[in-house]
């Protein structure tokens, strides 16, 4: 599937969504035609201006939650979520949802704690001694901080990709079926099956499937993250993470796995970072915005894109800040 | 500041390649026969043997003194004319049981002739060292079958295969079959002393037992008689076959056939047999135990000890060392403490070597060694069978003295490996023992590598601790023996090239004789340790490939 490298906000009408693209990528000489598609959007913003000042002086504030959001069936639900490292609290009060068998984006600026909260969620800040959390998270309806839960077998429900590719040092097909191997899956045939369909999965299978024995580390930085999705998927996951999975890519790369993440939509629940404003309107269905470790607006992808209820939203998102 | 860096580097290899190049030389000419000269001073003395060494002195005016006068005025005249000096040469002559002396220097001044007789013979004996000398006689049961140097040749050529035979028959039983006769004997004295120790000297059980070991040592001293009558009838055949020598001299001496490892009439020889003959020394020395107080014969029971005592160590220390890594890296929790341990652990790198040795000796022989003789071993005392120094308490001090290199190399591979691979691996569901041996320590395993090639380098050219341990100047008999149950022996002293370069070179009533083979065992200590390095750092590369993918 080709697709032009631009903002396209999904199942916008395409005149709309052109005129708005070809606005985004030349912001910096004509800004004033995006403006004035924006400017129709005004109808709902509730504090103009001084959000940002009223967030970095720790006032309470209530994020603004779009109603489409809500009532979709939730996969992950993040309930009043706090995490500090050490004395520095890096979430404050996070309450979102994640539907399932959608694409939901987290935006934000670099240093929100976009990462953090996704690392919440397969309990990666476990790692790191100095974290302490507050608040709920729940996988399914499981509560993923309460006492008695096996990280272990709650990691085996999520898949993650990290922003560098990061394969394993074996062969391609090791990599693969790696979570198997860790369960103790010894038959081949498993195995093989396994491994086929992750990465036909993963839209790797034709590129390698004549040299699954060989490293995995001789592969391509686009191949080797889209090999790093092909080892999540394999563990069939109820939720994939993926923490800007594009960043470390070029162009091309990048457009084969935007693709492979529309292609993922409706089989998986997928929780994607980006700071890539353009790569979240292409990708996902709804997208929630974090400024400093808080919810700031949360709901469809389009709606807050073209017609944000934050004035604040609307200027990280046509990048007049952040 | 290219100059400096440059010259340093140049310094440092000309000092490597120079200590290469003088060991290489020195030790690969040992074995080469050299021919055998004839040597007549002024004052009608002879001397046979080879040049192994020449340089050049001042003669003082007491040594002109003592020359005929003319012969006093040619050599102050071309001494005026030269740089004041005269050559000299170091002739090994040999025949120590008869002259007393290894070597003789003779100055060119005073020789008055010089050649090389076609049947000067250097005969290699088996226990006596070498004779230079030229055949007078072939005897067989004392009749002389032959006289003239060639016709000698001959007879010897002929019937040496037969001697030999029988020497080796000789041996064998000797070695094996009286071994294992004296072993059957002292298993039922043991077995006696087992009821013994156990029962008491009063009970029905140790009765018993005596009856038992009587009926046993009755069938073996049986065998025993059978066994030491054919060796002796053997040897009593071997003793018919003599060589009559001659030295320069005219002193006429027997050596009895079998006694001749290598008899070469080297004036004679041409490149190829030579090179034969050279070739033929190094696989000896390579491949047979060492004779006349190790400065005759081969190293195999050393290289054997060396070779097997580094493997040992190296299967000891990897596992020891990469397990108190893997603690210090990836389990303990970094703080003041585990840096106070690293910083222990370094300093431990440079403890001298000897210092491990002591601890070897008091620790593993004195403490373990003992407790593991009075637990198991209780009959043979006090003979002491673990509480000496041996094979495995030596490999297990050296363990030890390496150590430091693999836990420091090791942790170091260990923190190479990137924290986003075991983020990785935890992400998919991984416990933190799957990590680390399915992602952290493959992918640490040339670092790994890098440190067992250290400890194998260090390890196998250490030799102070190993005097404490168990290494002996002299222990043919091998840690491994096929011939016996239960085949190998760690307890047993064994023998080691770096102790054999010292106790040759330093030990040996004639350091000056054994000076060449501390050469050439010098270069083979160096060669084996570049195999085994050589083989570590190509499985290393092999790892890297299979890692990288590239095929
Ligand atoms: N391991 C850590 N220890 C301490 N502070 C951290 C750690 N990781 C992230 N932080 C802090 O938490 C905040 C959020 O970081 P992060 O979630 O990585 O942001 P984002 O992914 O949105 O760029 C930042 O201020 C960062 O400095
Ligand atoms: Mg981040």
């Amino acid at each position: 599937m080709e697709r032009d490298h631009a903002l396209t906000p999904k199942r916008s009408s395409d005149a709309r969504g052109v005129a708005l693209a070809s606005a985004m990528t030349e912001r910096t000489e004509s800004r004033t035609p995006l403006i004035a598609t924006l400017e129709r959007a005004e109808t709902g913003r509730t504090r103009p201006g001084g959000l940002f000042e009223c967030i970095a002086e720790g006032r309470v504030f209530e994020p603004v939650i779009h109603d489409e959001v809500a009532t979709d069936e939730a996969v992950v639900e993040v309930d009043g979520f706090d995490l500090w490292y050490g004395d520095t609290q890096a979430l404050h009060d996070i309450s979102l949802s994640v539907p399932k068998g959608k694409v939901t984006a987290l935006i934000g600026p670099s240093g929100c704690g976009k990462s953090t909260l996704l690392r919440s969620v397969n309990r990666m800040n476990d790692l790191i001694d100095s974290v302490r959390i507050d608040g709920q998270i729940r996988l399914s309806g499981d509560s993923i901080y309460g006492r008695g839960v096996d990280v272990i077998e709650l990691r085996k429900r999520i898949g993650m990709v990290f922003q560098k590719p990061n394969p394993f040092p074996m062969s391609i097909y090791e990599n693969v079926v790696y979570s198997l191997r860790i369960d103790g899956v010894r038959d081949r045939f498993t195995l093989d099956e396994a491994c086929e369909s992750s990465l036909r999965g993963a839209g790797l299978w034709d590129e390698v499937k004549d040299r699954l024995q060989n490293s995995a580390l001789a592969l391509s930085g686009g191949q080797q993250q889209r090999l790093c999705i092909a080892r999540a998927i394999a563990a069939e996951p109820e939720v994939l993470l993926l923490d800007e999975p594009c960043s470390a890519l070029d162009p091309i790369a990048t457009g084969k796995i935007e693709d492979l993440i529309d292609d993922l939509e409706g089989l998986y629940s997928v929780l994607i970072v980006t700071h890539n404003m353009q790569q979240a309107s292409r990708v996902s269905d709804n997208t929630a915005f974090m400024y400093l470790g808080r919810l700031v607006e949360y709901g469809p992808t389009e709606s807050l894109f073209l017609s944000p209820r934050l004035k604040e939203t609307e200027d990280y998102v046509t990048g007049r800040f952040g | 500041m290219v100059w400096l860096t440059g010259g340093s580097l140049g310094l440092c290899l000309v000092m490597i390649f120079g200590l290469l190049a003088l060991v290489a030389h020195h030790g690969g000419r040992t074995f080469w026969p050299r021919p055998i000269r004839l040597v007549e001073d002024l004052q009608g003395n002879v001397l046979l043997g080879e040049v192994t060494e020449s340089d050049s002195f001042a003669p003082d005016e007491g040594l002109l003194a003592s020359l005929p006068e003319e012969h006093a005025t040619a050599l102050r005249a071309e001494i005026a004319a030269g740089d004041g000096e005269v050559g000299r040469r170091l002739l090994r002559t040999e025949n120590f049981e008869l002259t007393g002396v290894h070597y003789h220097w003779i100055d060119d001044p005073f020789v008055a002739e010089e050649r090389t007789p076609e049947w000067a013979l250097v005969v290699e004996r088996r226990d006596k060292g070498r004779f230079y000398g030229f055949p007078t006689g072939f005897l067989v049961e004392g009749r002389r079958l032959a006289e003239t140097p060639p016709a000698i040749w001959e007879k010897l050529r002929e019937h040496e295969g037969a001697v030999l035979e029988r020497f080796d028959r000789a041996l064998q039983l000797e070695e094996i079959d009286l071994g294992r006769a004296n072993r059957a004997m002292n298993d039922a004295r043991l077995e006696l002393r087992e009821v013994e120790l156990d029962e008491g000297i009063d009970s029905a059980a140790w009765r018993a037992q005596k009856v038992e070991h009587d009926r046993r040592v009755e069938g073996v001293q049986a065998e025993f008689e059978r066994i030491t009558g054919e060796i002796g009838r053997l040897r009593a055949v071997n003793a018919n076959y003599q060589l009559e020598l001659e030295t320069v001299e005219g002193q006429q001496t027997l050596v009895g056939v079998a006694d001749v490892v290598r008899a070469v009439p080297v004036n004679q020889l041409g490149l190829h047999d030579k090179l034969s003959v050279y070739l033929d020394r190094w696989w000896e020395f390579l491949t047979e135990d060492p004779r006349h107080a190790n400065s005759e014969g081969g190293v195999w029971p050393a290289i054997f000890g060396t070779v097997v005592m580094t493997l040992l160590m190296t299967v000891v220390v990897v596992p020891f060392g990469v397990l108190a890594a893997l603690y210090l890296r990836e389990y303990a929790k970094q703080g003041a403490l585990v840096s106070l341990v690293r910083i222990a652990v370094n300093n431990l790198a440079g403890v001298p070597s000897i210092v491990f040795g002591v601890f070897g000796f008091g620790f593993f022989c004195q403490i373990l060694g003992v407790g593991i003789d009075e637990l198991l071993f209780s009959a043979t005392l006090p003979n002491p069978t673990y509480g000496k120094g041996g094979l495995m308490w030596a490999s297990l001090t050296l363990a030890l003295l390496t150590l430091p290199v693999v836990i420091v190399a090791t942790e170091e591979a260990l923190s190479a490996v990137p924290n986003s691979m075991r983020e990785g691996s935890y992400a998919c569901g991984a416990t933190k023992w799957q990590t680390i041996r399915r992602i952290v320590l493959p992918r640490a395993q040339p670092g790994i590598m890098t440190g067992m090639i250290l400890a194998v380098a260090r390890g196998a050219g250490e030799v102070a601790p190993l005097m404490l341990v168990g290494a002996a100047k002299w222990a043919p008999s091998l840690a491994v023996d096929l011939a016996q149950f239960p085949y190998v022996f760690p307890e047993r002293s064994f023998m080691h090239l770096g102790f054999h370069i010292y106790d040759v070179g330093f030990q040996s009533q004639n350091s000056e004789a054994a000076r060449p083979l501390v050469y050439t065992t010098t270069l083979l200590l160096i060669g084996i340790v570049v195999v085994l390095n050589l083989v570590a750092v190509w499985i290393r590369a092999r790892m890297r490939r299979r890692l990288h993918g590239a095929r």
